[in-house]
């Protein structure tokens, strides 16, 4: 910000100056040349900025307008004092030399400033990333509550949070219940629960009650941190489409020496020597090569800053380019397109038992039970509110089932624990519910089959509603998974993908992918931790649920923080959106600087008139790159489940 | 504590040569980003040399940490001299 500040004192200095040289020139008092040189110089001198961009940039083998524009003001300057009385116009505008340079000055500084500043703003989500990160943390010493910095907490200390206030590390709840509002990490603003055993990011907010948190990574190692030290090397990651740009900006100067020369030479000729001058140095002021060579870091700046306001880390331009040609996205399923852990999703019961019953008795066998099934039966009887007590005894059989005794009476779990007392009805249903893709989990209490319990791991609520966004833009969608096939038929059924190949080993995943790229540019979307290779196969490796997973955010090339599917489509669309913006500002500001070139060679233009325009042209490659960050994506309005 | 102080020269790769340098913009981040490594408490960046002045605790920070990151922001980095302060 002090930086702008600077910037507008210098352009008012050089606008007051400017101004007070002018009218000295007009007037009759003595020494009226000598003194207007003098404030037109301090005028000039003031926009010592540009001279310096502009010799350094030369010695560096670049051009920029600066370059130009230093020519142009150090020509009008001498010419200026040599010559009081000529006056620097191709036609109309009727200033002298002198006055025309410091108003050049005047301008193309404003200009400069008004761009930085917005350039800046377009950089501004890294800026909010930034000011997420809170500065003092709170945390237990020597049993006394202290306010410390937050670079001179150490690991395994005890963080005390407020409510309200932002988490100031990473770390793990050790006492307490809230809910957190991650939308700084995961650009979903619905707050998520936190209590004992759930992780926190530094930089979200806790919202209603107080937290004690044991630090796990602090300062630099926070995933806010790498987050934004990812942005920040993203934007120098340049596109492809860049390179057009620089080719451009490449042969600006031997065309702009070439153009200047021969516009100097024909005027002087036909036209005499002063309207030569003019001209000239209207040529040297129209030129705009800014803009082209701006046309594509603006927009790749202003399509990864609104990328991560969403949670969506785009690691460089590059992937840009390749996420507007995305014509068909692979997802895993376990984790992705699932939420990745099996739920009881329904009960059935049999010989007059509640569903109660039937997942009391499940819970107090499984309780001590290692087995993944048991957590989603222990799960939904804590859903339910029962109380569990424990079993007397209990044994697992491995590959048949669990074996407990519990006030005097047998539960027993799994289809091969009872084999002598199922039922044709309970084999028939059970039956049914693997067909679907699902386990059942048969109950017997006594001999008596109590239920039922079908787990399944559940759909993602927003995955549905993602593969029909992806097809609305025209986008195939492919799953891929390592698990059963009917497991994966009933999946894909629900989400409603184009195309599913299961039991899949993750070499054959691999293969699938380089398969399919071979007729299409395709993304791939999974957790990038198991399917690592698919994501690297791909074209374009989308992570999700990246926050807090490090691999996965250090190896995809775009990764989702959050767990929402939906943002895949808005990727794809805010990069085609992106890559036309990048196409439409070099077209444009290349049809600009030929246009502009053209009516200054011609005279049509005055000195003033053409830094006018070339600011113009500049400013408006930028604005439009910047609007890119106003994009927004379609909220995902969750429906009630049944 | 060891305090080193070391003065780089840093020059951008990747120069389109469009005004985001011109306007200090460019030495503004690089600025930010290696004060926020921890270990690096003074940080002097100068937007038209390209000279880079760094004081870091050595405890803390290896100088070669700070390289990288210049390094990785598109940066060619070139040292210029190292000096112990403290």
């Amino acid at each position: 910000m002090r930086e702008h500040v600077k910037g507008v004192i210098q352009i008012a200095l050089i606008g007051i100056f400017a101004l007070a040289g002018g009218l000295v020139s007009g007037s009759q008092i003595a020494y009226t040349h000598e003194i207007s040189v003098a404030l037109t110089l301090i005028a000039v001198a003031l926009g010592y900025p540009i001279y310096v961009h502009g010799i350094r940039s030369m010695l560096h083998g670049s051009v920029t307008a600066q370059l130009f524009a230093t020519i142009a003001i150090f020509i009008s300057v001498v010419a200026g004092i040599v010559l009081p009385q000529a006056l620097a116009s191709g036609t109309a505008a009727e200033v002298g030399y002198l006055t025309a340079s410091s108003i050049v000055a005047f301008i193309i500084l404003s200009g400069m400033t008004l761009e930085a500043y917005i350039i800046h703003r377009t950089r501004g989500a890294l800026e909010l990333l930034i000011k997420m990160s809170p500065k003092t943390a709170r945390i237990r010493r020597d049993r006394a509550e202290v306010e410390i910095p937050v670079d001179q907490v150490k690991l395994g200390e005890i963080v005390l949070v407020k409510p309200g206030d932002r988490i100031p590390v990473d770390g793990i709840v050790i006492s307490g219940h809230s809910t957190a509002n991650q939308a700084t990490i995961t650009g979903e603003s619905i707050p998520v629960e936190k209590t004992v055993g759930d992780h926190t990011f530094a930089g979200t907010i806790n919202e209603n009650g107080a937290l004690e948190i044991k630090v796990e990574k602090i300062g630099e190692d926070t995933t806010l941190a790498h987050v934004i030290q990812l942005v920040e090397e993203a934007q120098e990651k340049k596109a492809s489409i860049q390179n057009i740009a620089d080719r451009f900006t490449t042969y600006f100067l031997p065309i702009m020496a070439v153009l200047s020369s021969a516009v100097f030479i024909a005027s002087y000729f036909t036209l005499g020597f002063e309207i030569a001058l003019a001209r000239t140095v209207t040529v040297l002021l129209v030129a705009c090569p800014c803009a082209l060579s701006i046309a594509v870091p603006v927009a790749v700046a202003g399509t990864i800053g609104n990328a991560s306001m969403n949670g969506i880390i785009i690691k460089g331009g590059t992937h840009i380019e390749k996420l507007k040609d995305v014509k068909l996205v692979a997802f895993d399923k376990t984790g992705t397109l699932t939420v990745g852990q099996p739920k009881v999703i329904g009960i059935k019961t049999f010989n007059k038992y509640s569903e109660e019953d039937a997942v009391k008795y499940a819970a107090i066998a499984e309780k001590f039970s290692e087995h993944p099934l048991s957590k989603a039966v222990l799960a939904k009887a804590a859903e339910m509110h029962l109380k569990v007590p424990d079993p007397a005894d209990f044994k697992t059989i491995p590959g048949q089932g669990v074996m407990a005794n519990y006030n005097r009476k047998q539960i027993l779990i799994g289809r091969k624990m009872m084999e002598n007392v199922i039922s044709e009805e309970v084999v028939a249903f059970m039956s049914q519910v693997e067909s679907e893709g699902k386990t059942a989990i048969p109950v017997a209490l006594d001999k008596n089959v109590v239920g039922v319990l079908v787990v399944a791991d559940t759909v993602r609520e927003n995955s549905l509603e993602a593969i029909q966004r992806l097809k609305s833009i025209g986008v195939k969608t492919v799953m891929i998974t390592g698990d059963n096939l009917l497991t994966a038929k009933a999946i894909a059924q629900q989400v409603g993908v184009d195309e599913y190949h299961a039991e899949l080993l993750p070499e054959q995943k691999v293969a699938i992918i380089n398969d399919l790229k071979s007729n299409y540019v395709i993304a791939m979307v999974g957790d990038g931790v198991n399917d690592a290779p698919a994501l690297a196969n791909s074209d374009v490796g989308l992570a999700m649920g990246a926050a807090g997973s490090d691999v996965a955010v250090e190896t995809a090339d775009v990764a989702l923080l959050g767990d929402d599917l939906t943002k895949v489509e808005y990727t794809i669309s805010l990069s085609r959106k992106a890559f036309g913006k990048m196409k439409g500002n070099i077209v444009y500001a290349f049809i600009w600087n030929v246009v502009a070139l053209s009516l200054a060679a011609f005279g049509v233009l005055s000195p003033v008139l053409a830094v006018i325009l070339a600011e113009a042209g500049c400013i408006s490659v930028v604005v439009n790159s910047a609007l890119l960050l106003l994009n927004k994506p379609k909220a995902f309005v969750k429906k009630r489940a049944l | 504590m060891t305090l080193e102080k070391i003065v780089l020269k840093t020059e951008k790769t990747d120069c389109t040569g469009c005004r985001v340098c011109a306007s200090g913009i460019e030495a503004d981040n690089l600025k930010r980003a290696i004060a926020r490594l921890n270990g690096v408490s003074k940080v002097k960046v100068d937007e038209i040399t390209g000279k880079v002045t760094v004081e870091h605790d050595q405890e803390k920070i290896d100088f070669s940490k700070i390289t990288e990151r210049i390094e990785k922001l598109g940066y060619k980095v070139e040292i210029l001299s190292r000096k112990q302060i403290q």
